[in-house]
């Protein structure tokens, strides 16, 4: 099985408080392509941190992230751009969306900053929609989408590119429970058909319980690791 | 697509945009009104000015214009002519003068005056001069009558009928005497001409100076005042500048061009400070609607937009605003200026009076000039540039973690 993402002995201090924030503690953890994992842990132990650092949104203090074989602290930041770009997936908790496009143009959003041709970009853009159950609003605004239809385009968003991986920060904190669930059907489904690794930040019961890997932190350092078979 | 999602992103709300957007269009219809006025109202005052006094243009003889007597006068011959025959095409109409210094007189009093000698319908040409007489008539080319300034017959006392003495220097150590009746009696605007005109035929005054065939100044009009300075470089150069000099309004009367460089700098000032208050407008939209899409701006350029794409995408933003303001402000502007232009505004009361006084027609003059809105555009284009500096230094200082968590 190929590994993704390698930390090793990542730490993370927040040293802008009157006292430094020690946010990650050495942790070392190997991410296997098609896994399933969630992130838990109460609020301020760093899962939302780790999350960032892994995706190359912040740096480490000390440690290195390597993916796909190469430590992104030793890339230059437009490097770093590119880097995300074409290696990981982002869903987050407010969906963030982009306003002024329709669902299908910000599910082509990330595919037309990759350059990819348009015929493709399109017909990649409507199955992912048609997947997410979404075929009905591919020319429909954010604005006039729910809370759960804005998460599903965003999945879609982070999944039409094929990542290596996508990093969901609690993304079903703000979806009712029949949105939430629909969405997680959406995202294993997505997980076994696409093979892409997916990794949750999440408080969740409903994510931990699909998952097949949980990884808890407390204080910023693994606490439990544990997998599933699911 | 970085143009699509600035176009979209200024329609997300509708009335700020409105706002903003009018707010450029009613300072750029504000500014080219005022740039409009001041530049008509200029052009007029040239135009007065060079009408009333130098022309656009003169030929000279090369001292005359460091030693203005009748010494240094131009004899008007063969190499003048072709020179002017080669420039008709630029060239509207000529005036030939001569003009001296002289004393007058009527019994006991006397007075320093300027006696012009001229062709009455080519002054009528340049400015209108017959319609200036207030009493007798503009005499023709048989008559060997003289034309009086109002005040200047008034401090001499002199009527129609009456007679008045000229003395003074000719050609070569001549002396210039004559007396002659008064004809008619010419009121001008300025009082510095009421006060010290005469003016005789054109060939009477060569008699009474002894200069036959001779000018001081042969003036040269033109459609406009653009064609001046090329046909001055061109007419000299078709001329023995030993004997001859071209010399253009701005060279004859450099006082007034002083004055109205430094009333350029001033309305130049004003219309600066017109533009420094719409670029604040513009910067007050600009900051809020960046501050208001920070955490956007940290989350899309986490999805992969590259920093220099989003800097791209505001300041776009920034121009889309300013292009549609000042678009609907030249769009707005035009028809006002050209109503103005075509009709302009009749000055009355004291203003009037002041500007009569001054030799200049009493209205309030437009131009239509394209230069005014081609200028107008690119100032505020300018500005708007410069406003847009804040997004775009923003998104490249922006941390895209704190901006997301914003």
């Amino acid at each position: 099985m190929k590994t993704v993402i390698r930390t090793n002995n990542l730490s993370k201090v927040y040293k802008d408080a009157a006292a430094p924030v020690h946010a990650l503690k050495n942790v070392s953890l190997e991410f296997i392509q098609g896994e399933f994992t969630a992130i838990v842990g109460p609020s301020g132990s760093g899962k939302t941190t780790f999350l960032n650092v892994i995706g190359g949104l912040d740096k480490p203090t000390e440690g290195s992230v390597v993916i796909d074989g190469v430590d992104i602290a030793t890339l230059k930041e437009s490097q770093l751009f590119d880097f995300r770009l074409r290696h990981i997936g982002f869903v987050f908790q407010s969906y963030n969306l982009i306003p002024v496009l329709t669902a299908t143009e910000n599910v082509s959003f990330i595919m037309l900053l990759q350059k990819q041709p348009k015929k493709e970009m399109e017909r990649r853009a409507k199955e992912m929609l048609e997947q997410v159950g979404l075929s009905d609003k591919l020319d429909v605004r954010p604005g006039k989408l729910s809370g759960g239809q804005q998460q599903r385009v965003a999945v879609a968003r982070a999944l039409a590119s094929k990542p290596d991986f996508v990093l969901a920060d609690e993304p079903t904190a703000n979806l009712d429970t029949e949105s939430a669930f629909n969405l997680l059907d959406i995202m294993a489904r997505l997980n076994k058909e696409e093979n892409i690794t997916l990794i949750f930040s999440t408080h969740d019961q409903r994510v931990i319980e699909r998952a097949s890997r949980v990884i808890t932190l407390v204080d910023g350092a693994v606490a439990k690791d544990e997998a599933f078979d699911r | 697509m970085l143009i699509t999602l600035a176009w979209r992103n200024l329609w997300r709300k509708k009335r700020r945009t409105f706002i903003t957007v009018s707010s450029v269009m009613f300072a750029t219809i504000l500014a080219i009104l005022l740039m409009s006025m001041l530049s008509g109202m200029k052009d007029q005052m040239v135009d007065s000015l060079v009408r009333t006094s130098t022309g656009f243009l003169q030929v000279q003889d090369a001292l005359y214009f460091d030693e203005p007597s009748m010494d240094h006068s131009l004899e008007y011959g063969e190499e003048v002519e072709n020179a002017i025959e080669m420039h008709s095409g630029q060239i509207s109409f000529t005036v030939p003068r001569i003009q001296g210094f002289c004393l007058a007189s009527k019994e006991i009093s006397s007075r320093g005056v300027i006696v012009t000698g001229i062709l009455p319908e080519k002054e009528d040409l340049m400015n209108n001069l017959s319609s200036n007489i207030t009493e007798g008539s503009m005499f023709g080319p048989d008559d060997s009558f003289a034309i009086v300034a109002e005040d200047l017959a008034r401090q001499l006392e002199l009527n129609i009928g009456d007679t008045i003495v000229l003395l003074g220097q000719g050609f070569q150590g001549m002396t210039a005497a004559g007396k002659y009746p008064v004809g008619g009696i010419i009121r001008f605007f300025m009082p510095e001409q009421n006060n010290t005109m005469v003016y005789l035929p054109l060939q009477e005054a060569q008699w009474f100076f002894v200069a036959p065939d001779r000018l001081t100044s042969l003036i040269i009009m033109t459609d406009s005042e653009e064609e001046v300075a090329p046909l001055a470089e061109s007419l000299q150069s078709h001329l023995d500048d030993e004997w001859y000099a071209v010399k253009t309004w701005e060279e004859l009367m450099p006082d007034a061009l002083l004055a109205f460089e430094a009333r350029d700098a001033q309305v130049k000032l004003f219309a600066w400070v017109l533009y420094i208050v719409v670029g604040f407008g513009i910067f007050g939209t600009i900051v809020t609607m960046v501050y208001e899409r920070l955490r956007e701006f940290g989350i899309l350029l986490s999805i992969g937009l590259k920093r220099w794409q989003l800097a791209t995408i505001c300041l776009l933003e920034t121009l889309f605003i300013s292009f549609i303001g000042v678009s609907a402000g030249v769009a707005a502007g035009f028809p006002i200026v050209y109503s103005l232009f075509v009709k302009p505004i009749q000055l009355t009361g004291e203003l009037a009076d002041v500007m009569i006084d001054m030799g200049i027609e009493p209205i309030m003059s437009f131009s239509i000039a394209p230069g005014i809105f081609i200028y107008q555009a690119m100032s505020i284009f300018f500005i708007a540039l410069i406003v847009g500096i804040y997004p775009v230094k923003k998104v490249f200082r922006l941390e895209m973690v704190s901006a997301a968590r914003n």
